[in-house]
């Protein structure tokens, strides 16, 4: 068993040094594709803290003073109710002080100044206003008279703040996720073609294991090896590039002024380490799939 | 399933039938029994079939009709997984060698103990004993192109026969190789059967056939036309 496995590591060193040129290719295109998919998560991380108040088609929020009184409260929420044709009563929320706070904790990740000053007391609660009618104007005029109310603090509209960004954080989702979704088959078709170069060079080894007797596991396992590691250096390439990108763009967001929402922008390093978790995984993934591939077409030879 | 060829012949063909493409005929069906211990010498011209013979034996190749049978098993029906272990019990020697050149004589064949995975102590005992059969102990840090062809020859025979196989299959071992280099080789076959092992050998070569007075089957056009003890080639 130990000479077995010994075997197998001997042979998947030796055939990776004499192939470095098409391996180095091999690393570099699947580290470049999995950057890609990390930035990706990334991106979509940071619109994602960006819009996080306007999930769920809300498009107006009504800001109620954080000292307005219960009954203040009750009657905003009755004036709201009693447009039923333009607004979607039903998924009329109400996010009271704590719950504000939890989500103004995500908006301002990047901006503990601003962060510091809000307490749970102090926040202001908001409704959260979905609309049926596609009509902005008719949404407007209503958000002026509600702006009126005896206890608003203020009406915030989905169009005036962030309509631009959650429509290019759509395009970019897309944009990124099929270029990257491209380079991961190229990474896949280039450690095949390492792979089976690598079979070719070894043809007569090959040949002669196959008739002495190893069974197509042994021989196939240090390729399917060199494939894994590839994918897996890859993985740990883009890892570094990932980690290098993330801690510029946040120094850099960090120069901004607190309270733009541009600070938001910055993703919290936890997240930053699961997804670079994840690239190693699909790294590892993509090794093993191109060389398994690979193997197990071009053992006849 | 025959009985008879369970317990008789080490090696037997049942009327096989072996096309290549769509209707070229390598061997036509062809039925043979060969006993354990035999040496039988397989003669003909080029393309008359005799390599597709032995390539049938250790199951590079498929019959179209019939059936082969090794140490008593039927290897057409054997299933894919169980080939490596078929392997493991035939030795094959090639009129090219197929030594590998980045290995020493040593690594040479111990390579074919390695990859079965046979354990350390075992290659260290083994290797050093078969070289010293094949008249190469004092060689064995030697790269193939330091040897000469009759000595490449002699470590593909040793690789062949350190697993000690029940069947050594030979194509064409002497095909490179002058008459005196031969004569050697052919003494070491001679050697290996002696031990009781079952030598198939194919040749075109008349003197060594017409030296060793052993079985001969004959083809020609993938027909057997002759199958003669004590044969001579004609």
């Amino acid at each position: 068993m130990f000479s077995r496995i010994g075997y197998a590591v001997r042979e998947t060193w030796a055939s990776f040094r004499r192939n470095l040129t098409l391996t180095a290719a091999a690393i570099l295109t699947s580290a470049v594709s999995l950057l890609l998919v990390g930035t990706t998560f990334l991106i979509q991380r940071a619109f994602e803290n960006l819009l996080v108040q306007w999930r769920g088609d809300v498009e107006m929020i009504v800001f109620v003073r954080s000292d307005a009184s219960a009954e203040q409260i009750t009657l905003i929420d009755s004036v709201l109710r009693a447009s039923p044709t333009i607004i979607d009563v039903s998924k009329l929320t109400y996010l009271n002080k704590s719950e504000s706070y939890e989500e103004a904790k995500r908006i301002f990740v990047g901006d503990p100044v601003t962060l510091s000053l809000l307490t749970p007391e102090s926040i202001p609660t908001q409704f959260k206003v979905v609309p049926l009618s596609g009509d902005p104007t008719l949404v407007r005029s209503l958000s002026d008279q509600y702006r009126t109310l005896p206890g608003v603090e203020a009406v915030a509209l989905a169009e005036d703040e962030f309509q631009v960004i959650s429509t290019l954080s759509n395009f970019i989702r897309v944009v990124t996720l099929v270029m990257s979704l491209v380079l991961l088959v190229v990474a896949v078709g280039l450690i095949w073609n390492t792979i089976r170069t690598a079979m070719f060079a070894r043809r007569r080894e090959i040949e002669v294991m196959k008739l002495v007797g190893a069974t197509n596991w042994f021989i196939r396992v240090p390729f399917m090896l060199e494939g894994l590691l590839q994918g897996l250096l890859g993985g740990v390439v883009s890892c570094g590039g990932l980690w290098a990108l993330n801690s510029a763009w946040s120094s850099g967001v960090a120069g901004f002024k607190p309270g733009t929402g541009i600070s938001s922008l910055i993703v919290p390093s936890s997240y930053l380490t699961s997804v670079m978790l994840i690239l190693l995984g699909i790294g590892a993934i993509v090794g093993a799939v191109g060389s398994a591939i690979a193997a197990t077409r071009f053992l006849d030879v | 399933m025959s009985h008879n060829a369970k317990f008789v012949a080490m090696i037997r063909l049942d009327n096989v039938t072996k096309i290549y493409g769509k209707d070229t005929v390598a061997v036509r069906e062809a039925s043979f029994d060969i006993p354990k211990g035999q040496f039988v010498f397989m003669v003909g011209p080029s393309g008359s079939g005799k390599s597709t013979l032995l390539r049938l034996m250790n199951r590079q190749e498929q019959p179209e009709h019939g059936d082969v049978w090794v140490a008593g098993r039927n290897i057409n029906e054997m299933p894919a997984s169980r080939v490596p272990y078929l392997r493991r019990t035939l030795g094959n020697v090639f009129q090219d060698y197929k030594l590998l050149l980045n290995k020493t004589v040593f690594e040479n064949v111990a390579f074919a103990l390695e990859v079965i995975g046979k354990p350390r102590h075992v290659i260290e005992r083994q290797v050093p004993l078969v070289l010293d059969l094949v008249g190469l102990a004092g060689k064995r840090e030697r790269f193939p192109e330091q040897l000469s062809g009759g000595e490449q020859q002699r470590v593909s025979i040793a690789r062949a026969f350190v697993n000690r196989p029940l069947i050594l299959l030979a194509d064409e071992p002497t095909g490179n190789l002058d008459p005196k280099t031969s004569e050697g080789i052919m003494g070491l076959l001679n050697e290996i059967n002696e031990t009781g092992t079952t030598v198939v050998m194919a040749t075109h070569d008349h003197r060594v056939v017409n030296a060793m007075r052993r079985r001969v089957i004959q083809l020609d056009n993938g027909v057997i036309v002759r199958d003669q003890e004590r044969g001579v080639y004609e």
